[in-house]
């Protein structure tokens, strides 16, 4: 057993860090202030310093990092992109490396030629942005209840339904809509995916739902919004199982996030916890402190070695399911832990929204609730373990 | 042109030094390493000047053991062309550095060397300046400007001297060390990283090189820094002055 990293992996580590130092950590101060302003989402950094930003990966190649190379990637691989990921949470500025989100492995499985042209490569390189529609009002842990309808007439889709919680659906260049296509059959059979441009008629981005965090996602209603049957996404009846792997990815994916920011908060608590002076002691000479920092490191650890071992198993092409499940409840679990340890430490500046932990706290809550609530991942774990 | 570039790991500015109880050293475990930084300006420095010639190499080199691949693989990644490795486990003084760089200019006969004006690990500020007198090479340190005669066969260099900038000109081939101002180092890229994984890094044993490496110095004792104490208020001006002298001794 051989847990090094790969002399390439340590460098991309490194590469990334430096761009989190230079480019992303001094904007800290200004995320934070449009916080407080209201801002949220794609709008905490205004437009011309996220061009800039992307332009600055763009020329340190960072981007593509488990594209293939066919499609103009690096081919790296899930490991990397997640070292790049913790590296990136380490700082509150958000920012991706192109492309935005694991939609590349749902699109990788499922697109014709021609697709692959239109909103494959486009999409890896980072000229487009995607969203995917899956949930709904009365349909969200449990996507099979869906009641968005997509019915053929002649070569066209006809869809109805509404999806809500779509993340980034107006800067979405296309949006993955999950609809049902043969209700008897349901999510085994019934379920297709569609390919879904900007500005289709009948696509209305109805309201953007502010919740906790910096997310603002939207409510999205489709009012007889036809498409040609070339947006049939893979195999007509067979969205389902794409899907699952694109949610796995992500699941993959927020443990490093979670553990990036996890590591910033405990950096922050020991830093903190060496300068500031109680009853005459530092606060690093309690042991009420100490445990804090001994188990948020213990607990860190714990789940970058889960992500890591995730992610390498994904790499060699194994099924990680029951691995993405765990890491998703443990790592998201844990970084609230932290979280709230490191805003405790810091006392009245914990709370304060002149420290990013306040946002980190903020920002961790829904990572509980989407890409699957932990309940429903701790029951499949359970499920997988129980059956006969 | 042809350029040799020093690296030398050494250990994160960041990370925090421990001087070992004995004083023979510092504390190595878990410590993360990188290339000097003084070197990495060298390395981005030389970068600079072959895309600006549009031609060249930029060679790599560096003493010590097998670890020190990772930084070497960095500075590839960076965009040098290849690297030299020369292994060697025991501590060498700024003397052992210049004579085995002596004997590695002899070998690739580069038009400049570039290198840090010290490493960030013992400060020592000297391997470059005993390159040059060995070599009986120009030398230009604490460059913080570089530029080149159009028939590349001399140099102008600004330098960081006390109290303001001294610019002189030489013929080459010539030893350059850099200061903090001369630029701002790129970092690897990705297709860089990519690239890295392919270019040579040769390994020579120091033995090889025949040079004379017997220390000319020891190292007798490491010791922190004294703790800095807390400040002192005092109420009047008297009151200063009189701490100043009896307390302070300095006036
Ligand atoms: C910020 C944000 C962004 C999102 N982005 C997207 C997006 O881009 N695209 C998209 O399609 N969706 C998105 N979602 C939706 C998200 O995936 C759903 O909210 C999530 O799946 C939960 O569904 P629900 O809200 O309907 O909750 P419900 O399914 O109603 O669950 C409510 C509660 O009941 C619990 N529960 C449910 N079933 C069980 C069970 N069997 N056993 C025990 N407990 C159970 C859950 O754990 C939860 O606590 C986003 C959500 C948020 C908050």
């Amino acid at each position: 057993m051989d847990f090094s990293l790969l002399e390439e992996h340590r460098m991309l580590q490194e590469t990334v860090r430096r761009f989190v130092k230079q480019e992303l950590m001094p904007l800290e101060p200004l995320v934070l202030q449009r916080d407080t302003q209201g801002l949220t989402g794609e709008d905490l950094l205004p437009n011309d310093v996220e061009d800039r930003l992307h332009a600055r990966a763009h020329e340190a190649g960072l981007g593509g990092l488990d594209v293939p190379e066919e499609f103009g990637g690096l081919n790296l691989g899930t490991l990397p992109k997640c070292l790049a990921n913790e590296a990136l949470h380490h700082t509150i500025t958000p920012f991706t490396f192109p492309p935005d989100a694991p939609n590349l492995h749902m699109l990788m499985q499922t697109c014709t030629p021609e697709q692959r042209e239109k909103y494959l490569l486009p999409y890896a390189r980072g000229e487009q942005r995607s969203a995917i529609a899956i949930s709904e009002p009365g349909a969200g842990s449990d996507p099979a209840g869906m009641q968005t309808t997509a019915v053929k007439k002649g070569d066209q889709w006809v869809i109805n339904g509404r999806k809500i919680w779509i993340s980034r659906a107006h800067v979405a260049d296309f949006i993955i809509v999950m609809a049902v296509t043969d209700k008897g059959k349901g999510s085994r059979g019934g379920m297709t995916a569609f390919l879904v441009d900007k500005g289709t008629p009948g696509l209305v981005l109805q309201r953007q739902i502010p919740v906790i965090g910096s997310h603002a996602p939207w409510e999205v209603v489709f009012e007889d919004m036809t498409i040609p049957d070339s947006q049939v996404l893979g195999q007509l009846g067979h969205g389902f199982a794409p899907m699952q792997l694109r949610l796995t990815v992500r699941r993959l994916e927020i443990g490093s996030w979670c553990v990036g920011m996890a590591q910033r908060c405990l950096d922050m608590m020991v830093d903190y916890a060496k300068q500031r002076v109680t009853f005459g002691q530092r606060l690093a000479d309690r042991q009420a402190i100490q445990w804090f920092i001994a188990d948020s490191a213990t607990d860190i650890h714990a789940s970058r070695l889960m992500t890591y071992h995730g992610a390498w198993k994904f790499d060699n092409g194994e099924d990680v399911r029951q691995e993405a499940s765990m890491l998703k409840v443990f790592a998201t679990e844990m970084a609230t832990r932290v979280a709230d340890r490191a805003m405790q430490t810091h006392g009245g500046m914990g709370m304060s929204k002149e420290l990013p932990l306040e946002f980190i706290y903020r920002r961790l809550r829904p990572m509980r609730i989407f890409e699957g609530p932990t309940e429903v991942h701790r029951w499949v774990i359970a499920r997988s373990l129980l059956k006969d | 042109m042809k350029t040799l570039v020093t690296v030398k790991r050494v250990p994160d500015p960041e990370t925090t030094i421990r001087v070992k109880p004995d004083g023979s050293g510092i504390v190595t475990d878990n410590i993360k390493y990188v290339i000097n930084p003084f070197d990495e300006i060298a390395i981005e420095e030389a970068l600079r000047i072959k895309e600006k010639q549009g031609g060249g190499e930029v060679v790599l080199v560096s003493i010590g053991g097998k670890s020190v691949t990772e930084q070497l693989r960095t500075g590839l990644a960076m965009g040098a062309d290849r690297a030299i490795l020369v292994l060697c486990e025991q501590p060498l003084d700024s003397l052992a550095v210049a004579k085995l760089l002596t004997k590695l200019v002899e070998k690739e006969t580069p038009e400049l060397v570039l290198m840090g004006k010290q490493a960030i690990d013992d400060d020592s500020n000297q391997a470059g300046q005993m390159l040059a007198a060995l070599l009986e090479w120009p030398q230009a340190t604490f460059a913080s400007k570089i530029d080149f005669a159009a028939d590349q066969k001399s140099a102008t260099v600004i330098r960081e001297v006390d109290g303001g900038l001294e610019t002189i000109g030489f013929a080459l081939p010539a030893i350059i060390t850099t200061d903090l101002r001369l630029n701002e180092p790129r970092y690897a890229s990705l297709p860089g990283i990519m690239k890295a994984r392919k270019k040579e890094i040769k390994e020579i044993p120091v033995a090889d090189l025949g040079a004379d490496i017997t220390p000319r110095l020891t190292v007798v004792k490491m010791a922190p820094p004294p703790k800095k104490e807390a400040g002192k208020k005092v109420e009047t001006v008297q009151a200063l002055l009189d701490l100043l002298h009896t307390e302070a001794k300095v006036i």
